[in-house]
């Protein structure tokens, strides 16, 4: 088997070829698959500039031999092989190292600002560039979990979550650079972990040590506070209390990540080795994923209904929420040698995520691809902890090492250019 | 019967003259006629008699008087006395002593003779011994000497008769010859020469029968030989057969070229190899001789040894065990006891995930807090370290005075309390983790003690630190007599229990009531130096683990229940299953014994996997999981199901050997502890780190 009849197709009008099949080595491998292709546009398009090409047999990135390949995929090499080709995903670019004074427990970034939250008990704002803005101090304990609520113009609402049980929510104005703790959300019973602000931005749900989730509003208005006393608001520097709206409990360990799919559907993962689904309306857990292992943290993308969710035991999984068979588990993402402490979907991208670990490592993945991830960002020195994708498309992590690092990632060169 | 027939004759006639005689002194009318009826009647009788007393092997010694009352006795119609066969004391009371034939009373003599009058008889008359005493008469009588005569020679089993020859020659009067006068003329029965009808009816049945089969004229032959082959059934490859019995005798080793006359050089020894051979014994030498180097043939001497060696040849020959070895053909693996699969085990930890760095000095001591979100470890380094578990942070470190030699978390989920041992002090330290109302509700709760009237005077010094300590967290200080080794909550959390070692001394275990700030001695007197102790998790046990023995105390009953035999020379760790019926002890020479309660004072169990000293030992509060730390730098963590079923024993199976502590000083792992909810084990090591396994 030294030849074998191969049909190149892609979606990208850029770069489409003839429909014929060709006869090429079964023992080539990416890059010589790529001189074909490119030799053909060439032959096509005069002024054509060599592009790399990435190619997917039957849904699965080439990541050998054509041969070795269809061999362990088991696919028939006496047929016309249909190879899809796609431009090949650049490396993510490091930005900026963003130094803290201790252990970075959470990030999130939005368009503009990213939010840390650190070991020192602190919460920190930032801009894009690495720029330290304001800190935010407060809590009495290393905060576990940062979020951005809603931004009216120059003034944004941010919430951190903490060990010392507390939730805060926090006024920010950009433009005077002033922090103001509108309330303090009292409930937990144990450190809470994290937190998570529903699409609608005016609830948010936190998850805690105490095996409980709570879903608090996120509204504040202004004209609240006017009515207090003065010397209350003095003397309440966290700002008044709040409580909870609603609390879920159900699970029987702790809640170690939650996130809203959609404005009704809740969902968290759990020590318990479980993933369960919530009503938000309710309050009623409606449906239950159970695993092997711990889980450490889940993320849901929109774009492919998929959950991925990392755990104690070096996996990446893939799950379907909606499935009511017994498959549960779609894929596992294998190459971690660590706990894989955050995963993060790509918010553009349906086929992609990050996933950060207690290996020091950042993998950039695509679910075509199972066995090895597109990229490794081996930038940390100690463990990631918690990791982001922001829609610009910036991938953030941060860890043990005191470290943030961000990436600029644009999935093509010519969407880079774009 | 022969011999009674003729003894029967003998005596009949013998007794025919007795009769006789009696005859003529007319006691009998009517000679002819009733002697010979009575001789016959005589004849008759006695035959029977004495074929039975014969066959009743009587003996045949007749007394005198016996034959005659024999003989009398068996006359029943005695002619002189007709009473008959009674006791004759009955007429002990009359003159009379029955009557005759006529009805007349026979008179008892006269004069009964006493004692005085038998001895003057027995000295004086001549013919005593032949006088018999006629019980029915009353009378002696004399008997003549004929009648001694028979008398003797029935006693010598003789006939009665002297005349009798009992060696006539027979007559056959049934014989070949035909005599002249045959001894019937009777002419022949008709019957003798017709057919009988009888016969021919039953011959006529038998025939019918045969014709119809409900019987067989001849049983048919036995075919099944008589005689068989031995041998012939005998496996002919049987290890047992006869002629494969056969043990050659050891072949002797051929001739090498050591025992040439003219050896290559490299089989010559040197001067070394020489000295060496010298040196040791005939026994050990791999060479009987000493190899060496002529010239020629012709120069060899004769072979001194010769004799010796022919000598031990045949003793060898003489000596060789002629044993066959029985080989069993068993497959090695058939021998190990079916256990099932570690994989179909799980789950159970398997790999390192997380190291815990920081201390710089050996750890003694981890303990997990009852949530599971907390880690604290006590070091050499004198200082007591709070860890994250999930990220490995150390989030509070304390220093204390002195090398920590064992923490315990309070296993009360209310109170968040530590209990920390070093050099004589024990401190409780409330670290401010978890739940703030907890920590709070803890601080109160000890804060709220109120100081007792009467102070009783306590071994133990309770304290309350100020300043930088209190900030800390430490809330009391315990300060013991001596080196509290080890400390153990009970599972409620009010009590805690303090090792302090000492050989055979009373004060080695304290118990303190935290909130009463109480201490007791439970123990007046101690055996041995305790290594460690342990509060059962469910009953009010007490465990106590000295250097080989583990005692199990009732402390309400205040009583010795169980003294649990280790069969090892050190006990250093022990653990209680939290089903409370299995112990678990690690010793100092490398065993590790499970014991259940139930079954027995010694081990169930006794598993010898580890290399070196075992430091630790932990069970796991849900999963069927134990796991043991050694020197060696390995822990081992074996599945141990418990089964509520009492008949079934405990499930053991080593699951898997956990490695990743350096050994540093010849130590290793120092303590394992399980985490209270997933099955991940945590070991704290010599080289200053604690490693969590998942």
């Amino acid at each position: 088997m030294s030849q074998l009849q191969a049909r190149f197709f892609t979606d990208n009008k850029k770069y489409v070829i003839d429909d014929v099949p060709f006869s090429i080595p079964a023992v080539s491998e990416i890059t010589d698959l790529s001189n074909v292709i490119n030799k053909l546009l060439e032959g096509k398009n005069g002024d054509h500039k060599h592009v790399e090409f990435d190619f997917l047999v039957q849904g699965q990135f080439l990541r050998s031999s054509l041969a070795t390949h269809l061999e362990t995929e088991n696919i028939s090499t006496e047929e016309v092989v249909e190879i899809e080709y796609v431009e090949k995903y650049t490396a993510p670019q490091p930005e900026e190292c963003i130094m803290h004074d201790d252990w970075i427990s959470s990030v999130e970034a939005d368009s503009e600002w990213i939010l840390t939250g650190s070991y020192d008990k602190t919460a920190r704002i930032w801009s894009l560039e690495g720029k330290a803005v304001a800190t935010v101090a407060g809590h009495t304990d290393v905060v576990k979990g940062v979020a951005w609520v809603k931004r009216d113009g120059l003034s944004s609402l941010l919430l951190t979550a903490s060990l010392d049980q507390t939730v805060l929510l926090w006024e920010w104005s950009s433009e005077r650079n002033k922090l103001r703790a509108r309330h303090c959300c009292r409930g937990h019973a144990g450190s809470v972990d994290t937190i998570s602000v529903d699409p609608t931005r005016s609830k948010f749900c936190s998850g805690s040590w105490d095996k409980m989730l709570k879903i608090w509003s996120a509204d504040y208005s202004r004209s609240e506070e006017s009515n207090r006393p003065r010397k209350k608001q003095k003397t309440e520097q966290l700002g008044p209390t709040r409580t909870p709206l609603m609390t879920l409990s159900g699970h029987t360990e702790a809640v170690s990540s939650v996130l809203w799919m959609d404005t009704e559907e809740l969902c968290s993962a759990s020590w318990d080795h479980t993933i369960r689904l919530w009503d938000a309306e309710t309050g009623s857990q409606k449906n239950m994923l159970t695993g092997s292992k711990v889980f450490n943290c889940i993320s849901y993308s929109p774009l492919c209904h998929r959950l991925a969710t990392g755990s104690t035991d070096r996996h990446v999984r893939l799950w379907d929420p909606r499935s009511k068979d017994g498959s549960l588990v779609l894929l596992s993402l294998t190459s971690h040698t660590g706990w894989v402490t955050a995963v993060r979907w790509s918010p553009s991208h349906e086929q992609q995520l990050i996933s950060g670990s207690l290996d020091n490592l950042v993998k950039l993945w695509d679910t075509r691809s199972c066995k090895a991830p597109l990229y490794d960002l081996a930038a940390h020195e100690d463990k990631v902890l918690c990791a982001d994708w922001t829609d610009c498309g910036l991938i953030l992590s941060g860890g043990a090492d005191n470290k943030l690092y961000t990436y600029r990632y644009s999935a093509c060169l010519s969407d880079a250019g774009a | 019967v022969g011999i009674n027939e003729q003894w029967g004759n003998g005596m009949g006639e013998g007794l025919s003259e007795f009769i006789r005689a009696q005859m003529k002194m007319g006691l009998l009318s009517d000679p002819r006629s009733r002697v010979q009826e009575t001789l016959l009647w005589y004849q008759a009788s006695l035959h029977i008699t004495f074929s039975l007393s014969l066959s009743l092997s009587l003996s045949l010694s007749l007394s005198l008087s016996l034959s005659l009352s024999l003989s009398l006795a068996f006359c029943s119609q005695d002619i002189r006395n007709t009473v008959g066969n009674i006791p004759m004391e009955w007429y002990k009371d009359y003159p009379h002593i029955g009557y005759d034939l006529d009805g007349k009373k026979i008179f008892k003599p006269i004069r009964n003779k006493d004692e005085l009058d038998e001895f003057l008889d027995k000295m004086e008359n001549p013919d005593y011994w032949r006088t018999i005493h006629d019980k029915m008469t009353g009378t002696d009588v004399c008997l003549s000497d004929e009648q001694v005569d028979l008398v003797h020679r029935l006693q010598q089993g003789k006939f009665g008769d002297v005349n009798f020859n009992e060696y006539e020659p027979a007559i056959d009067f049934f014989s070949n010859e035909v005599m002249i006068h045959p001894v019937t003329n009777r002419p022949a029965d008709k019957r003798s020469f017709i057919p009988s009808l009888i016969e021919k009816e039953k011959v006529g049945k038998l025939v019918h029968a045969i014709k119809m089969g409900w019987i067989k004229p001849r049983r048919p032959k036995e075919t099944a030989p008589q005689y068989y082959d031995l041998w012939a059934k005998e496996d002919p490859n049987a290890i047992l057969g006869r002629h494969k019995m056969h043990i050659p005798a050891p072949k002797m080793r051929l001739p090498g070229h050591e025992e040439s006359y003219n050896p290559p050089p490299e089989y010559l020894l040197t001067d070394e190899e020489r000295q060496v051979w010298e040196q040791q014994d005939p026994d050990e030498r791999k060479l009987s001789f000493l190899p060496q180097k002529y010239l020629s043939l012709r120069a060899v001497p004769a072979f001194s040894r010769f004799i010796q060696e022919r000598f031990e040849r045949c003793l060898d020959l003489y000596l060789c065990p002629r044993q066959r070895k029985m080989r069993v053909n068993v497959n090695p693996e058939d021998l190990i006891p079916k256990l099932p699969r570690p994989r179909d085990l799980q789950p159970f930890p398997t790999l390192q995930s997380l190291v815990y760095h920081g201390h710089s000095s050996l750890i003694r001591s981890i303990s997990i807090s009852p949530s599971g979100q907390w880690l604290v470890s006590g070091s050499d380094d004198c200082t007591v370290r709070f860890w994250e578990v999930c990220t490995t942070r150390c989030l509070k470190t304390m220093e204390v005075g002195g090398p920590v030699k064992s923490v315990a978390w309070n296993p009360a989920p209310s109170i968040s309390l530590v209990a920390v041992s070093y050099g004589e002090n024990v401190i409780l330290v409330n670290p401010g983790l978890g739940d703030r109302l907890i920590c709070s509700a803890t601080d109160q709760l000890i804060s709220s003690y109120e100081e007792p009237e009467e102070v009783k005077d306590q071994q133990v010094q309770w304290a309350v630190p100020e300043g930088k300590a209190q900030e800390q967290g430490q809330r009391l200080i315990l300060t013991h007599p001596k080196a509290v080794k080890q400390v153990s909550w009970h599972g409620r959390g009010d009590y805690l229990a303090c090792v302090m070692p000492d050989d055979g001394s009373s004060l080695q275990v304290v118990i303190h009531q935290v909130s009463r700030r109480r201490t007791q001695n439970p123990f007046h007197r101690n055996k041995g130096a305790v290594q460690c102790v342990s509060f059962h998790p469910s009953r009010p046990y007490f465990l106590v683990a000295t250097q080989r023995y583990v005692r199990v105390y009732n402390l309400i009953k205040q009583e010795l229940t169980k003294k649990l035999m280790a069969n090892c020379k050190w006990i250093s760790s022990m653990a209680v299953h939290p089903g409370g019926d299995n112990v678990i002890c690690g010793s100092y020479d490398c065993r590790l014994a499970w014991f259940d309660l139930d079954l027995s004072t010694k081990p169930y169990k006794v598993l010898r996997h580890h290399k070196k000293a075992l430091r630790g030992v932990a069970y796991h509060k849900h999963y069927p999981l134990f796991a043991s730390g050694s020197d060696d730098g390995t822990v081992i963590v074996c599945h141990g199901m418990v089964y509520n079923d009492l008949l079934q024993n405990p499930l053991i199976v080593p699951v898997k050997v956990l490695k990743g502590h350096i050994i540093t000083h010849d130590l290793g792992v120092l303590d394992v502890a399980f985490h209270p909810t997933q099955p991940w084990v945590f070991s704290s090591g010599a080289d200053g780190t604690v490693r969590l396994f998942t």
